[in-house]
């Protein structure tokens, strides 16, 4: 599945599409597949032209136990913050402990 | 160090202002995305991964206790309360956000500072030695020149859309503290056989997807020919660099692709003709106005030898340790050198609070410093201590997480910001500082193992200096998990050496185990007196690899 | 929109000169054709009594036009891309090296925030393609009031700037 991100334009922070907004939370973010995707990719467009977003790109995540888990671990980053400062960013700003995974644990097997 | 005069004050003022109005076009739509982006890059003004990141100059690492308290107030007012001192001897804000950039700047034009060409395909900061004006040896202070340089090349109306980045240095002694040579232009102070003092200059280094040292394109410039020499190896550039490929832009490429005796000549017959004309002769009396402003801070007549200062290494055996690795001699007697190491056991190298800013300003005044230096090795620089004051300075420094005794040691680790913060990131490089670090952290052993400089980038731009580590450590995508390349045998100094990549990589459960095979193979093989560096030129990659890849 | 730099002054100008392709007839007046074609038939375009300009592309450098540059109206700089900064080089170079007076100007695709450099490196004519209102234009060559380098405008740099400052203040306290 796919997931469709973008920075906003004015603060620089991470934003996931769904069905046509802007969210700021990865578990808020829409799973699509395909010609979904695709569309809402074009979609996007219309939000850099009103200068709400910028670079908007498509990244592969799956849906595993009722989390939202990127394939890679930069979007696993991007959707928390640093790992190295889980005082800063998404991971502390949105009150909710965002659950990397096991993608990030140093010292644990990955993949 | 240098003062802006009104015109200088001027400059970055309206600077300052004329971002404010391309930001204003930018969130007003006017300007799009790839219009505004070489705009707001030349200001210094990324898009990370979490956030806008301000790269914000200091020349030639050389800040005042003012400078530093403003930029703790900047960290506080506009960011999250710290900044990261990078291998360019800048500080970066990680937490930028658009409209609020243009207040920073006009707050930065306050205290003499800027952002101005930290990135884009311009001149960027003028690096030097961070031991200026302090180091026994040294010819003159290599800021003189470094500051000519920022003038002449800032908002130069003919070189500000090269193909790509030009990075300076510039040292004035025979020991290189600055990586002299992995800069497109690199100059050394030297003395000619009349005892005349002048400039060797090299041409075409730099890291990133393919390493290259400098090569020697001037044996000696004269000093009022300096300007002009520069500016023909620009042009070259300039008219002759590769636009077409972002991975081969550099001068660098230009060098090796046309061969260095071809540079030469045709460096050489540009500069004539700049010559003929006159117009860029550096004249003695600006370059003695500029060195007006690094003269000698007005030096006590001291002994040489500090009986309290001795007293104290006798009985804090923590003190002592501190000065084993972190104090340097200085060319006054009396005096030393001190390094504030930023590679705390466990926190992010190069990182600093705005506490601990603030901190370190007081210091400076409480110890009558005006100035202080950041290294490449993002490490923080008091050049003219007293002796007698650097115990009361450790006292100090101690309970601000400022007094890590490991400069040159294993756990004074240069790392990039990688991908917990860079765009660029193909993995994290913090963390594996972090553990790196914990793994060795035992002092004792540390000062067993000697100069072992480890540097850490996450991702081909090496922007973590990886290719000149002792041992260098190169973070990879490898089917999206984070992979480590170990590198060996590079180095930064005057010896310097590009590492060697020595096989497969390692993920992150085993890169830690594998640096520590690394340095194990280097303990068994060592020989009386010899760094980490000097074993592995010895005796080479295999054993290292064996060791690494052994089944 | 042509947008001329005289005297430090912007104004907008009327285009007097056609620019004709590689394989298309000429017309009467005064004409920019390509640089290639400019190669091919130098003699007959030299011949004409009307005013003549050459087009180059950012690989171009001015030197291929060699001593007949002196008898050219117009050279048009084509940028491609703002990104692509030899331009700069090459005004920089048809003024200072090669001795060039006549007009220079750039047209493609560049900002608004380069032309104060254009200008300063010799370029006097900017084929203005955006909307953008004249006064942002005028307003871009001043944004920055002083200047570091020497450049071909001539003008004082910081430097003389400050030794004038200093030398008044010697008059003046003497």
């Amino acid at each position: 599945m796919q997931i469709l991100t973008a920075n906003r334009l004015k603060l620089g922070e991470v934003a996931y599409w769904n069905q046509g907004r802007w969210v700021s939370r990865l578990d808020e973010a829409e799973l699509m597949s395909g010609a979904v995707a695709e569309a809402a990719l074009k979609g996007a467009g219309e939000f850099v032209r009103s200068g709400e977003i910028v670079a908007p790109y498509l990244f592969e995540a799956h849906e595993t136990a009722g989390r939202t888990v990127p394939v890679k671990v930069r979007e696993a980053v991007r959707a928390a913050g640093p790992t190295v400062r889980t005082d800063l960013g998404k991971q502390a700003d949105l009150g909710k402990k965002t659950d990397l995974g096991e993608k990030t644990g140093l010292g644990k097997k990955t993949g | 160090m240098y003062r802006y005069d009104e015109f200088d004050a001027q400059f970055v003022r309206e600077r300052a202002e004329q971002f404010r109005g391309q930001v204003a076009r930018r969130i007003s739509g006017e300007l799009t995305e790839d219009e505004f982006k070489p705009l707001r890059l030349m200001n210094g003004l990324y898009l990370q991964l979490h956030a806008y990141m301000l790269r914000i100059a200091i020349p030639y690492g050389t800040l005042s206790a003012r400078q530093l308290r403003k930029l703790a107030h900047l960290t506080r007012k506009y960011d999250r309360g710290y900044g990261h001192f990078t291998t360019r001897q800048n500080l970066q804000l990680h937490w930028a956000q658009l409209p609020r950039v243009p207040d920073m700047l006009v707050e930065l034009a306050e205290v003499e500072m800027h952002c101005i060409q930290t990135s884009g395909n311009s001149v960027r900061n003028i690096s030097a030695d961070p031991f200026a004006g302090a180091a026994a040896g040294e010819l003159e202070d290599p800021r003189i020149l470094s500051e000519i340089l920022r003038q002449w090349s800032t908002l130069h109306p003919e070189f500000s859309f090269l193909p790509r980045k030009f990075k300076f240095c510039v040292i004035a002694s025979d020991e290189d503290r600055a990586a002299l040579l992995i800069h497109d232009i690199a100059i050394k102070v030297i003395r000619n056989d009349s005892g005349e003092l002048g400039y060797r200059v090299y041409v075409g280094g730099g890291l990133g997807r393919t390493p290259y040292l400098a090569l020697e394109i001037g044996s000696f410039v004269a000093k009022p020919d300096i300007l002009a020499f520069c500016e023909a190896i620009l042009r070259v550039y300039n008219e002759a660099g590769r636009r077409d490929n972002i991975h081969k832009a550099r001068v660098k490429i230009l060098v090796h692709q046309i061969g260095i005796e071809e540079m030469r000549r045709r460096v050489e017959a540009e500069f004539i003709e700049i010559k003929k004309t006159g117009v860029l002769e550096l004249p003695a009396e600006e370059l003695a106005r500029i060195g007006a402003y690094f003269a000698d801070p007005p030096f006590e007549t001291l002994p040489a030898r500090c009986e309290a200062f001795e007293a104290a290494k006798r009985s804090h055996s923590d003190f002592a340790d501190w000065v084993k690795t972190n104090v340097a001699p200085h060319k006054m007697p009396g005096y030393a050198i001190a390094t504030l190491s930023l590679k705390p056991i466990g926190k992010t190298p190069g990182d600093c609070s705005s506490e601990q800013m603030d901190a370190i300003a007081a210091l400076m005044n409480t110890f009558g410093q005006a100035e202080i230096r950041v290294t490449h090795e993002q490490n923080l620089v008091l050049p003219h201590m007293r002796s007698s004051d650097l115990f009361a300075l450790w006292q100090k420094l101690v309970p601000l997480e400022l007094a890590t005794a490991n400069h040159g040691l294993v756990t004074d680790i240069i790392a990039c910001p990688g991908l917990d913060y860079c765009d660029l990131a193909n993995a994290r490089s913090i963390p594996i500082a972090q553990a790196i670090a914990k793994r060795f952290a035992d002092l004792e052993r540390q000062h067993d193992l000697g100069e072992l400089k480890i540097k850490i980038s996450g991702c081909i731009n090496a922007c973590g200096h990886h290719h000149v580590g002792h041992i260098g450590i190169l973070g990879v995508d490898r089917k999206g998990v984070e992979n480590y390349q170990i590198l060996l045998g590079g180095s930064g100094a005057e010896d310097a050496s590009l590492a060697e990549i020595m096989g497969p990589g390692f993920d992150t459960e085993g890169i830690v185990d594998a640096v520590e095979n690394v340095i194990g193979t280097y303990t068994d093989m060592r020989q009386k007196g010899e760094r980490f560096l000097d074993t592995y030129r010895r005796v080479g990659a295999v054993p290292f690899k064996e060791r690494l890849y052994a089944r | 929109m042509l947008v001329k730099l005289e005297h430090g002054r912007a104004r907008t100008v009327e285009d007097l000169f056609v620019a004709v392709g590689d394989d298309e007839s000429l017309p009467h007046g005064a004409i920019v054709v390509p640089l290639k074609r400019f190669l091919a038939e130098t003699t007959p375009l030299l011949a004409r009594e009307t005013p003549l300009g050459v087009r180059l592309e950012t690989g171009d450098t001015p030197q291929i036009l060699g001593e007949h540059i002196h008898r050219l109206a117009l050279i048009v700089l084509h940028v491609p891309y703002f990104k692509d900064g030899r331009g700069f080089s090459w005004a920089r170079l048809a003024r200072t090296r090669l001795g060039y007076t006549g007009e220079i100007r750039v047209t493609g695709h560049f900002l608004k925030d380069q032309m104060a450099f254009y200008a300063r490196v010799g370029v006097d004519v900017f084929d203005i393609a955006q909307n953008i209102p004249f006064a942002q234009i005028e307003a871009a060559f001043s944004e920055i009031s002083n200047v570091y380098q020497p450049a071909f405008d001539g003008r004082a740099t910081i430097r003389e700037l400050r030794a004038a400052k200093r030398a008044a203040a010697t008059i003046s306290t003497s």
